[in-house]
């Protein structure tokens, strides 16, 4: 299909594909009519759309005290309905069929566990349950994956990602410890368009973007010991997929608790230089850099103002003093006493077997000291939080006291903070509203009373969250909290279906995966009716509002709110790149340098035409304008509900005229499939065309 | 509320309808747009005066960049790597009125002076990167305002960032813009198609708000659909139409579709204006009108790219002739900062603003030479070739630009910063999150030294005396803590406490800014920064010394009201 002959397809894709379908406010409004007007001979009935309606009933009557009955004498039309004035009084109330709850509860699950609907998945889901399909991405070792053999591209960076055989560690060309960064962003892209564990890649990318670290800082910090650019690169990019591999591993366990996850991130190479903590000393009456300690509770575990204050921050940057990186033999690597290999301050280090980790420095390491001294839960949390005992024996006090310690055994204070921190009841609230934001909608906040007698139902779902952290032991299980949230009114309710908007990430993805169909049922590599070689959504997304993934520069990750990404300047952006990803490539816009003004889409291709056949195999249908607009309805609007698409249906497959009104179909005009045809190659078949 | 937007997508139709084919600018509202107008009170867009703002993310070091250079506590021994050393051979305690501006002649590096740049109050120096800023400074047109903050000052970016940006210290749920309801009260949100425009990756919380989409551009020169391959004439037309199609299409209400739908409005009104700016490298030939810096060539007021980067491309590519880092981040910055003045220049809209990140500097900040030096070069020279931009290019300018809308007169370009840096170092040769910070303000109708009889245009930095700004007297000498390290008391610098304390709250500057340039009321102002609804505890108007409940109990502080360094 080609924007020109299909305007109104793209922006579709762009308006609504924008936004995420998920859940809400359970109580909406009633549809009602809002307007009658009499003109001339005719009686016109407008309404207000409802969510996830999937016809709009008028009926009426001519005397109150009588049943209404179906009023068929008028044409709906999309939100307005006509009939004809008789000159007669009647009353006129509109009703509703609604959309199937699993249907709504699949668009919505879809699109939060998984980098948005693709058709296989509505087909399967449209009469099987989605609660199977939550129940296995929420355990991915039960989920065979199969995302390797979609693309060869996966291997070919996989095979760069390896940790390298030989002594030296890092080398060019594509063999293993070759990889640069935009290798990984492409892998990591290519495993989100296709993973059958879609869950574990957005609970990746989640942990990725709030334990942020920065590529580029790690790469400035190299300087120190690499001169040349791509030695340098190729280290700190191995330390960005150590982190996420990391991560992964863990999700995998069906136990993971969240001091797992906030462990990794302290132990992360990529976090301590990120964050300053690499040069921070705080022997002999120094002042220790106080970012990370600053960061760790705001960003990472209990949240903005939740529970610590200056004070804490100062206290703790002494424990965090000592936790730095250096160069020790790739076996050591996780061994935070390891020797370093050398000398590394000011000498090169290329071509020495090795890898950066972190390393304790005993020597630098600060007085320690209580944190949170005399702080206690606020009663706002109420009962079990404020009563139970924390890292002391008095009831509700949080103060954390290290013992006396010498040496080595001074690393363990940095560890008595992870463990205190991941299970504090500020941090049980502050991942419990980032998981709400991440699957639910965004407005959720911490710092609610839990003690009020009538809670929202978002507080009331944080709540459920905490308590499912709290009594369920070990404490902090994200499998179990998760679970929560996808049981929840709030997450399998309509009411605000397409409540979030996707980060250019979700959305360039999303749009891959909602054309993609494995055109011969083998899922092979150059069987997909849409895809990417991964390496083209780099440039996009930046463009979409500076999404450069592994590089955020800011510690609060990229923003989970809407308001984050759209303007009107990443708005044309979106609007562009999936026109030039439905113009057929090679022709005029979709051609020439992904970095010049007309090629938008790059390696990123999508062909309707192919997607269209394996949905309509009999030609017939294929020429069937209704049919055509319902397949493209259907893919890029689940759980939006048939009678709110009716207008883009009847402008889809008429004309590019502004479905004002909505307008018979003129009998001249041409099949869209004729239309598509004449304007989109049946192309690339060829494994070629796809490598990197 | 549910359902809002529906009626406002019903609005749109009948707009677009009235409007006829196309955007239907003239239909933007059923209102006649000068009765429109009429019924906002002020003059904000009526007077012709704007607005620039960049925003430093990251908390800029105001120490670092408005060196206190005078006080006895400014040693080496609170900070021994980012410390900006003193001249031996300059007399700063002298109060000439005007700064020092090193020039350099030749092949001498541009920043080749590496001392602190006397600014003649008798106790302030300059960064010597930011010497670019003396020349705007002795002509009167620079406030530099010295420990700005506000009460109960949070060390958090995200936090600090977010009452700067909304004007609602410590109400950190408000996403509502000060700028934004500065265009809403103006009433050129509904009667003018651009009012308010940021260059930036994300519109930022200053221009936010739910009522109006305020413009932003991530790259304006990709600003535009892809319209439709082999036509285009008919492209962008048919791309705008099928935008328009979906716009005016009803949807059931969620929770993120009114707000997407207001940026496709913006988006629809924006296309066709921006266009018709050329944004270009090639665009790019905006110089200096003197020979620049002591040398012989004029500059590109815009280093947007290697060539254009100070004296490099006139002495034999000579990277000591910069004016500022040659980086992508640099060019890219400037070229973001240009497209802010031409369309300050170029359209009615009000207000233009970018931002520059890397302010965040725990680690290795560096002093004369390093990482600040390069952002307080960045700073220096924006000033610089902004001011240069209107007083050439703008209206009644020396060479103005076809239909030039802003004189250097107009425009007002203020630099906003989350918070300052802690006056000891840090162990990683770095400095931490702090309180008070500087505010940097340029324009013509800035009233910094020579202006009115002033002596300075540096504002709360001097503890009084010759050389001191006369709204200092407005508030006491805020004393840092007892000086334990041996020094005086009395010092900017706390020795036991490290953080500086307020003595001017930004919602102050603002609001002069906002109420005596731009042309806002007085009651405007108070619903644009409620704060001035507050006097009797917050003072912001005439100062005052903020208690509790504005600060927490116990603390008490000295502030000056607005700073009066407009007119």
């Amino acid at each position: 299909m080609n924007a020109k002959d299909s305007p109104l397809l793209g922006l579709l894709l762009l308006s609504l594909l924008t936004v995420q379908q998920a859940t809400g406010q359970p109580i909406l409004p009633a549809p009602t009519l809002t307007n009658l007007t009499l003109n001339g001979s005719q009686r016109v009935l407008r309404w207000t759309p409802f969510p996830a309606v999937q016809g709009y009933k008028v009926f009426s009557t001519a005397d109150l005290r009588q049943p209404f009955t179906e009023d068929t004498s008028g044409v709906n039309n999309g939100f307005s309905w006509t009939g004809t004035n008789t000159g007669s009084a009647r009353f006129f109330r509109l009703d509703t069929t609604p959309l199937d709850s699993n249907a709504i509860v699949t668009a919505t699950a879809l699109n939060r566990l998984a980098y948005g609907p693709t058709p296989a998945l509505l087909d399967r889901f449209k009469t099987n349950s989605i609660d199977s399909y939550i129940a296995e991405q929420l355990a991915p070792e039960t989920v065979t994956e199969t995302v390797q053999n979609q693309h060869t591209n996966i291997a070919f960076f996989e095979g760069k990602l390896a940790p390298p055989a030989t002594p030296v560690p890092l080398t060019n060309g594509t063999g293993p410890g070759s990889a640069i960064i935009g290798d990984l962003r492409a892998w990591f892209a290519l495993r989100a368009v296709g993973a059958d564990r879609q869950l574990l890649e957005v609970l990746t990318q989640f942990l990725e973007n709030h334990f942020v670290t920065q590529y580029t800082k790690s790469l400035d910090y190299f300087q120190l010991y690499y001169g040349d650019f791509n030695m340098r690169s190729r280290v700190a990019t191995e330390l960005e997929y150590r982190e996420i591999t990391r991560w992964r591993n863990a999700l995998m366990n069906p136990g993971v608790t969240f001091k797992d996850l906030l462990t990794i991130s302290c132990e992360s190479p990529a976090m301590i230089i990120y964050l300053d903590t690499v040069g921070s000393r705080g022997d002999g009456g120094r002042v220790p850099n106080e970012n990370f300690s600053r960061e760790i509770m705001e960003l990472f575990s209990m949240g903005v103002d939740n529970g610590y204050d200056q004070t804490d921050i100062t206290d703790m940057s002494h424990a965090w003093a000592g936790w730095t990186v250096d160069f020790v033999a790739p076996t050591e690597v996780f061994n935070p006493f390891a020797t370093r290999l050398l000398a590394t301050g000011g000498n090169s280090v290329s071509n020495v077997p090795g890898a950066w980790a972190f390393i304790f420095r005993t020597n630098y390491h600060g007085t320690s000291r209580s944190v949170f001294t005399n702080k206690f839960v606020p009663a706002r949390f109420g009962a079990p939080w404020t009563t139970r005992t924390y890292a002391n024996g008095t009831p509700g006090s949080y103060q954390l006291t290290f013992p006396v310690r010498t040496g080595t055994n001074t690393i363990q204070d940095g560890y008595d903070i992870i463990a205190h921190l991941a299970d504090l009841p500020f941090t049980q609230e502050y991942m419990s509203v980032k998981l709400c934001r991440l699957l639910v909608h965004e407005d959720f906040a911490h710092g609610y009373d839990f003690t009020a007698p009538q809670l929202t139902p978002e507080a009331e779902l944080v709540r459920q969250c905490m308590m499912a952290w709290e009594t369920n032991m070990p404490r902090g299980q994200i499998r179990k909290v998760l679970d929560v949230i996808f049981k929840s009114d709030l997450f399998r309710s309509h009411t605000a279906a397409f409540a979030k908007v996707k980060t250019p990430f979700e959305y360039t993805v999303s749009a891959i995966r909602a054309l993609r169909v494995s055109t011969d049922g083998t899922g092979l590599h150059g069987s997909w009716s849409s895809d990417t070689d991964g390496t083209s959504l780099a440039t996009p997304m930046q463009r979409m509002g500076g999404m450069v993934l592994f590089d955020r520069a800011e510690p609060d990750g990229y923003p989970e709110s809407g308001a984050g990404w759209i303007s009107a300047g990443t708005l044309a952006e979106r609007g562009r790149w999936t026109q030039s990803l439905l113009i057929a490539s090679g022709q005029t816009g979709h051609n020439g340098s992904q970095n010049g003004t007309g090629n938008d889409a790059g390696n990123s291709v999508t062909s309707p035409v192919r997607l269209l056949f394996t949905r309509l195999p009999l030609v017939t249908d294929q020429q069937d304008t209704a049919k055509v607009a319902d397949v493209f309805l259907g893919l890029l609007f689940p759980g939006e509900g048939a009678a709110n698409l009716n207008l883009y249906r009847t402008a889809a497959s008429t004309s590019s005229t502004p479905p004002m009104t909505a307008r018979p179909r003129h009998p001249s005009a041409r099949s869209p499939l004729a239309r598509l045809r004449a304007t989109t190659p049946m192309t690339r078949a060829s494994a070629a065309w796809w490598r990197c | 509320m549910p359902f809002i937007n529906t009626l406002n997508r019903r609005d749109f139709i009948q707009r677009s309808l009235l409007g006829g084919a196309g955007l239907g600018l003239a239909a933007l509202t059923n209102v006649p747009p000068f009765a429109a107008r009429a019924l906002a009170e002020g003059t904000i867009g009526l007077s012709g005066k704007k607005l620039l703002f960049v925003f430093l993310r990251g908390g800029n070091d105001g120490l670092g960049s408005l060196v206190p250079v005078q006080d006895s506590a400014y040693s080496t021994s609170i900070r021994s790597t980012t410390l900006i050393a003193r001249d031996g051979a300059t007399d700063y305690a002298a109060t000439p009125g005007v700064a020092d501006f090193p020039t350099s002649p030749g092949l001498t590096g541009t920043f080749a002076y590496t001392s602190a740049i006397r600014l003649g109050n008798g106790f302030a120096a300059l960064h010597p990167g930011l010497k670019f800023l003396a020349p705007v400074y002795n002509a009167g047109d620079l406030a530099l305002i010295h420990r700005v903050g506000y009460p109960k000052q949070s060390r958090s970016h995200f936090d600090s960032q977010n009452y700067w940006e909304n004007g609602l210290p410590n109400n950190n749920v408000s996403k509502e813009g000060i700028l934004y309801r500065t265009i809403i009260e103006s009433g050129l949100a509904s009667t003018s198609p651009l009012s308010a425009v940021s260059i930036q990756s994300a519109l930022p919380v200053l221009l936010r708000g739910s009522a109006a989409a305020l413009t932003n551009l991530t790259d304006p020169l990709r600003y535009d659909l892809l319209g439709v391959p082999n036509s285009a004439s008919t492209g962008d037309v048919k791309a705008t139409n099928a935008l328009l199609s979906a716009q005016s299409t009803p949807f059931p209400d969620k929770k993120s579709r009114a707000f997407l739908s207001l940026q496709y409005d913006g988006l629809l009104k924006t296309l066709s204006i921006f266009s018709s700016l050329n944004f270009t490298e090639s665009g790019n030939t905006y110089v200096d009108d003197v020979n620049t810096d002591g040398g012989s060539n004029p500059y590109y007021l815009f280093p947007t790219s290697q060539a254009k980067n100070g004296g490099y491309a006139f002495n034999g590519n000579n990277t000591g002739k910069y004016v500022v880092d040659q980086s992508g981040t640099a060019n890219s910055f400037f070229a973001s900062l240009k497209a802010a003045a031409l369309i300050l220049n170029h359209t009615d809209a009000v207000i233009a603003g970018t931002e520059i990140g890397g302010f965040d500097t725990h680690d290795n900040q560096g002093g004369a030479t390093g990482l600040h030096a390069t952002l307080q070069q960045r700073i220096g020279w924006a000033l610089y070739g902004l001011r240069k931009y209107f007083q050439i290019y703008g209206k009644s300018g020396s060479a103005p630009v076809t239909g030039a809308k802003c004189a250097w007169s107009d425009v007002v370009v203020v630099l906003l910063t989350e918070f300052g840096r802690t006056t000891i170092e840090n162990t990683s040769r770095g400095t931490d999150h702090a309180e008070a910070g500087v505010m940097f303000l340029a324009g013509g109708g800035v009233k910094g030294t020579g202006k009115s009889g002033r002596l300075t245009g540096v504002v709360g930095c001097h503890p009084g005396g010759t050389g001191a700004h006369p709204s200092d007297s407005n508030a006491p000498w805020i004393s840092g803590p007892a000086n334990q390290a041996g020094g005086v008391d009395g010092s900017m610098f706390g020795i036991s406490d490290r953080y500086l304390k307020r003595s001017v709250d930004y919602r102050s500057v603002l609001g002069e800014v906002i109420r005596d340039h731009l042309g806002a009321t007085q009651n405007q102002l108070n619903r644009i920064i409620p704060g001035y609804a507050n006097e009797s505890q917050e003072h912001l108007l005439t100062g005052g010394t903020v208690t509790t409940p504005i600060e927490s109990s116990g603390v008490s502080t000295p502030i000056i009201g607005e700073p009066d360094i407009l007119g």
